[in-house]
């Protein structure tokens, strides 16, 4: 029975870790930038769709689909004031430019954590459940909640695959991934593919962070960690590849849930991150990392 | 050589130098306490600096090589207290073995990979504390049976000898034949070895350098604080700090570095009835350096000069 | 001096059976040479001829798969870049690479210091010697400034300052003379002559033979990775493989074009068009009309300046002067608006998406267009390219470089151009794939009112279906007239 619920909690986990996962790397694979805001991004989603659904009283539903659009312009806001700015400067050579924008999101990120503390204390909040109950599968008492988020999680990752496989304007974020400049050549403007795919990973981050709280419970404190483990599943399944951010993320959370279950709760992050190191010193660009 | 010694920026150092060592006998041992740590904070900024400013190495985890010196010298003097030299000098030694060890997954990655593998060094360091707790008192952290000193002046002294020591070592590097080889290994790795330069070997030479200070600059501030926890030398959060304290004061100056620090901490002091906000006030500015300023502050100046 | 009277012992670099994969590219394939001292060797030969790579396989800075790079007798395959130099081997890049925050004289001081970790001062004759080496290339005035403030020129002359500072035995420079005008490539000239009276080994790699013919003593003419001739350069410019390799083959003309002085609205018109890369001058003054169906070809051989000027009309590089496009100025637009203007560039690298089906590629030209009007386009093209038919299932990068190529003309069609950019088509093609490629384009004129820009280097290809030829020659139009008029006046002194 330890086994079924390991695989069920771990099936969770990594669906959730996934959906923040793939829209880091999508962001890095069109438009070249590691945000090191991510975490940052999804605590306010988090945050502000508690409020809605708690306080203002809008009830689960539409709180999450208003921390879902938090996570949107949050997402917006670290594009058009940090990180355009910063690729856009003719200040910074070309070659420091990855590196300015390292920082200047980091720091962004910080901000936002201190921010949000500022405003909602660094308690973690619980978002309530979107469905009550539990479910008994096979011995297992398993939260209604937890199968919902998982599909959930599978619906999105869904939508996202049929976007970039099968819809002009997904073909177009593929191809400006291969190929930039053929792309423009092709009369696409590039800083329009870039505010779509900064959309599209503010909804994805924003509803990670939402789902997050409603199966965790998500804090201030979590913006550090959160970013950290999106970044290692990303570079663990290779830096713009959206599948191997797919696979990873169930590696890891596999990882994490077993050594939570079968070692200790509190070394629950370490064997992602010697994964990590194996990853690094092996093979750097990743499972199936292209660049 | 002598052209350096009548150089604007020797005689404004030597005068803000000697300004300093006169601070003692006017300020309270509060700001003086203050001063102090922003001194410890300038060497590890300058260690930075010489890392990425002129090996052109991006380590985001300078506090891997601080971490490693403090610890290393904290348990060290509570599992033997030796003197205090001896636990400095072993921390000394552990953070350049630290330093090799980033080294070399640093020469096989570039940019945002080499970056990662700095973050990864500090994630891990920060855990296995945690875990060994009861070396290294977890999250809660330990104190030190000896200190350098119970005087706030004799402190301070000794952090402003400690970096006037430092800065004059790792400027004159940076100045040196090896700096010039440091400088072309960073910009172009191609073009200096086809001048006939090992680049790796210079590389090394930078992470060993940049980690003999950091460690060194680590253990001599628990030795002062007489205590050590993750949140001051190893959070990622100081990482950050030095980072900008390097970035405002201007990159490859290694003298800005220490600026920056000194601006970074009085300003937290500044801002302090602020509460939690002082960290955004102070990463806001930092960011609005970054976009607006990229040169930081003794790089705008002395760049502006080389413009006419 | 002829080489029948250096003895073999002169022999200074020497290489052997030199092989290097890139994938599955070949890209130098069994190549073999000596360079003895005081003489000039010229490696000549197009893009993608493998010439660069050579230059970093002696340099150590590309390991070789198989051969033998020998120096002064010591076999230096294996070694680390910075041990080949310090043996004797100095290098000059085609881009120069300063060290931006040190003045003149301190960049090349740091070609003369030792590779020590302890030596913090550097010698005393370390300044005198950094001295005389600026004096002798002409930097003397020059010393303490910094290359952000020098002209052009002068920072080529640096790089060879570096290059010779240590007294190398071998000297490798790749393109001395691209962005110099007329006047500094003699100085230039000069200086490299310097460098054989002092018995040093030189090896020029450039794009043609014509710019070195002056300064070498021998040329060894390189096609697809591998020698096609070697000699003296007035033998390799005559020979017959070099000839048709370079050119395509024989000049022929078209008589039925030269009826074409008819008038025609123009629909292109680029006017004193200049390009600057940092300091090194593109294109100089380019003028160049295109009339409304009209087929013109852009002649000129690597280096010229086609590609750059291509990337002007197309918005990819800032340029100064005017280009009017159906009487609009394109100045300050972005390349995509162009684009969608109805000027296509089909680029030299084609720029595919490789991971995309063939079939994605073509939809993504089409993009823009409603979906009847793009199917058809899509059915057309089938039948001007049948063989995309039969692959549009397959990914772009399988294909082989003469489907590719055909695969990026398809879809730059699919945009439904006005005006099409074609920036060398031919390269590394086939001569079979050349019939297809000319083909489709004589079906393309006779069937839509489309206006074909064309830029190659291969004049036999370029010549049948011009309307106009005009000659770019070191980012200037040096030639401009009707196709026969060219094939009698440039036919054999075009090399």
């Amino acid at each position: 029975m330890l086994a079924l619920q390991i695989l069920i909690d771990g099936f969770a986990i990594s669906s959730l870790y996934a959906l923040g996962a793939m829209g880091f790397t999508l962001i890095f694979g069109v438009s070249g930038v590691l945000n090191l805001a991510h975490g940052g991004i999804m605590v306010v989603a988090a945050l502000i769709g508690w409020l809605a659904a708690g306080d203002l009283g809008l009830g689960v539903f539409a709180g999450t689909a208003v921390g879902v659009l938090a996570g949107l312009v949050t997402a917006y806001v670290t594009y058009l004031l940090v990180v355009r700015p910063i690729q856009r400067s003719r200040a910074i050579p070309r070659e420091e430019s990855e590196i300015f924008i390292l920082t200047g999101t980091l720091l962004w990120g910080i901000m936002i954590q201190v921010g949000m503390a500022y405003l909602f204390t660094d308690n973690p909040v619980t978002i309530l459940p979107l469905i009550d109950g539990i479910v008994n599968i096979d011995g297992v008492r398993t939260p209604k909640n937890e199968i919902m988020i998982a599909v959930i999680c599978w619906i999105v990752i869904g939508l996202l695959w049929f976007l970039v496989n099968r819809t002009p304007a997904g073909k177009r974020l593929l191809a400006a991934s291969i190929n930039p400049r053929g792309l423009t050549l092709l009369g696409t403007e590039l800083s329009n593919i870039y505010l779509f795919v900064w959309g599209i990973y503010g909804a994805l981050a924003g509803l990670a962070g939402v789902l997050l709280a409603s199966f965790l419970g998500v804090g201030t404190q979590n913006v550090g960690q959160l970013t950290a483990s999106a970044f290692s599943i990303v570079v663990v399944g290779g830096l713009g590849s959206v599948t191997g951010s797919l696979l990873a993320a169930y590696v890891v959370g596999y990882l994490e849930t077993l050594t939570a279950y079968l070692i200790e709760p509190t070394l629950r992050p370490i064997p992602a991150l010697l994964l990590l190191v194996i990853v690094v010193y092996i093979r750097p660009q990743g499972f199936f990392g292209r660049r | 050589m002598r052209k350096f010694f009548r150089s604007r920026l020797f005689l404004v150092s030597l005068l803000l130098v000697v300004i300093a060592a006169f601070l003692p006998f006017e300020l309270s041992a509060y700001v003086l306490g203050i001063l102090t740590a922003g001194y410890y904070f300038g060497v590890f900024a300058m260690s930075w600096d010489l890392l990425f400013g002129f090996a052109g190495e991006v380590n985001f985890g300078p506090t891997f090589l601080i971490g490693l010196g403090a610890y290393t010298a904290a348990i060290l003097d509570n599992q033997l207290n030796p003197p205090v030299l001896l636990c400095v000098a072993a921390g000394a030694v552990v953070a350049v073995l630290g330093g090799l060890l980033l080294a070399v997954p640093a020469l096989r990655l570039s940019g945002p990979y080499f970056g990662l593998t700095t973050l990864v060094a500090v994630l891990l360091l920060q855990n296995a504390i945690v875990i060994f707790a009861h070396f290294t008192g977890g999250e809660i952290g330990m104190t030190v049976p000896d200190v350098l000193s119970i005087d706030a002046a004799t402190n301070y002294w000794y952090a402003l000898a400690f970096l006037v020591v430092s800065a004059i070592i790792l400027y004159g590097l940076s100045r040196s034949a090896i700096g010039l080889i440091l400088q072309a290994s960073g910009q172009d790795a191609i073009e200096a070895q086809a001048l006939g330069f090992n680049v790796t070997k210079h590389k090394l030479a930078a992470f060993c350098i940049s980690a003999f200070f950091s460690g060194i600059a680590g253990a001599l501030l628990i030795f002062y604080l007489g205590a050590t926890s993750v949140d001051q030398v190893i959070d990622i959060s100081i990482g950050v700090q030095i980072i900008i304290s390097a970035v405002l004061g201007g990159r490859r100056t290694i003298l800005g570095a220490v600026l920056g620090a000194l601006f970074l901490i009085c300003a937290t002091e500044v801002l302090r009835p602020l509460g939690q906000l002082n960290t955004f006030v102070v990463s806001g500015v930092a960011l609005a350096v970054i976009l607006f300023f990229p040169d930081g502050l003794l790089g705008h100046v002395l760049h502006g000069r080389e413009r006419e | 001096m002829s080489a029948a009277t250096l003895a073999d012992s002169d022999v200074r670099l020497e290489v052997e059976g030199l092989t290097k994969r890139f994938g599955g590219l070949v890209a130098v394939k069994d190549l073999g040479f000596q360079v003895r001292a005081g003489e000039i060797l010229g490696l000549i030969g197009p893009n993608g001829s493998g010439k660069s790579t050579v230059m970093k396989l002696i340099m150590g800075i590309v390991r070789r798969d198989r051969g033998s790079v020998t120096l002064d007798g010591n076999e230096v395959s294996a070694w680390p870049p910075h041990r080949i130099a310090r043996a004797g081997v100095g290098i000059v890049f085609q881009q120069s690479r300063p060290l931006h925050r040190q003045t003149v004289l301190e960049n090349i001081k740091l070609a003369l210091l030792p590779d020590s970790l302890l030596r913090l001062v550097a010698d005393r004759h370390v300044d005198e010697r950094a001295r005389a080496i600026a004096e002798r290339v002409g930097l003397k005035d020059v010393m303490q400034r910094r290359p952000s403030t020098l002209p052009f020129a002068d920072l080529r002359r640096m790089e060879m300052a570096k290059a010779i500072a240590r007294d190398p035995k071998v000297v490798l420079i790749d393109e001395p003379f691209a962005g110099l005008t007329i006047s500094e490539v003699a100085t230039f000239s000069d200086l490299i002559r310097g460098f054989r009276e002092e018995g040093r080994a030189v090896l020029l790699v450039d794009h043609n033979v014509k710019s070195v013919a002056a300064l070498v003593d021998r040329v060894l003419a390189m096609y697809l990775g591998e020698k096609v001739a070697e000699g003296t350069a007035d033998e390799v410019m005559r020979n017959e493989t070099v000839r048709r390799v370079y050119l395509g083959g024989k000049i022929e003309a078209s008589a039925q074009r030269d009826a074409g002085a008819r008038e025609r609205t123009p629909l292109l018109d680029v006017e004193e068009v200049s390009v600057f890369y940092g300091k090194a001058q593109a294109l100089d003054k380019v003028k160049v009309t295109v009339g409304e169906g009209e087929f013109v070809s852009i002649v000129g051989l690597n280096g010229a300046g086609k590609t750059t000027l291509f990337n002007a009309l197309s918005g990819l590089v800032p340029y100064a002067g005017r280009i009017a496009f159906a009487g609009a100025d394109l100045g300050g637009r972005s390349a995509a608006s162009i684009a969608r203007g109805g000027l296509v560039h089909c680029p030299e690298t084609r720029e595919l998406f490789g991971d995309m089906t063939v079939r994605e590629n073509l939809d993504l030209g089409g993009q823009h267009l409603a979906a009847p009007e793009r199917a058809r386009q899509l059915a057309w093209l089938f039948e001007l390219f049948p063989i995309l038919k039969e692959r549009s299932g397959q990914a772009a990068r399988t294909l082989s470089g003469g489907e590719q190529q055909m695969l990026a003309i398809a879809r730059a069609l699919m945009m439904e151009p006005k005006l099409l950019i074609l920036d060398e088509p031919t390269l590394g093609l086939a001569p079979v794939i050349l019939e297809q490629l000319s083909k489709a384009l004589e079906r393309l004129r006779a069937t839509t009112p489309i206006t074909i820009l064309l830029g190659e280097q291969n004049v036999t290809f370029a010549l049948p279906h011009a309307d106009r030829v005009y000659v770019l020659e070191h980012a200037r139009i040096v030639w401009e007239g009707s196709p026969t008029r060219f094939a009698e006046e440039m036919g054999t002194g075009y090399l």
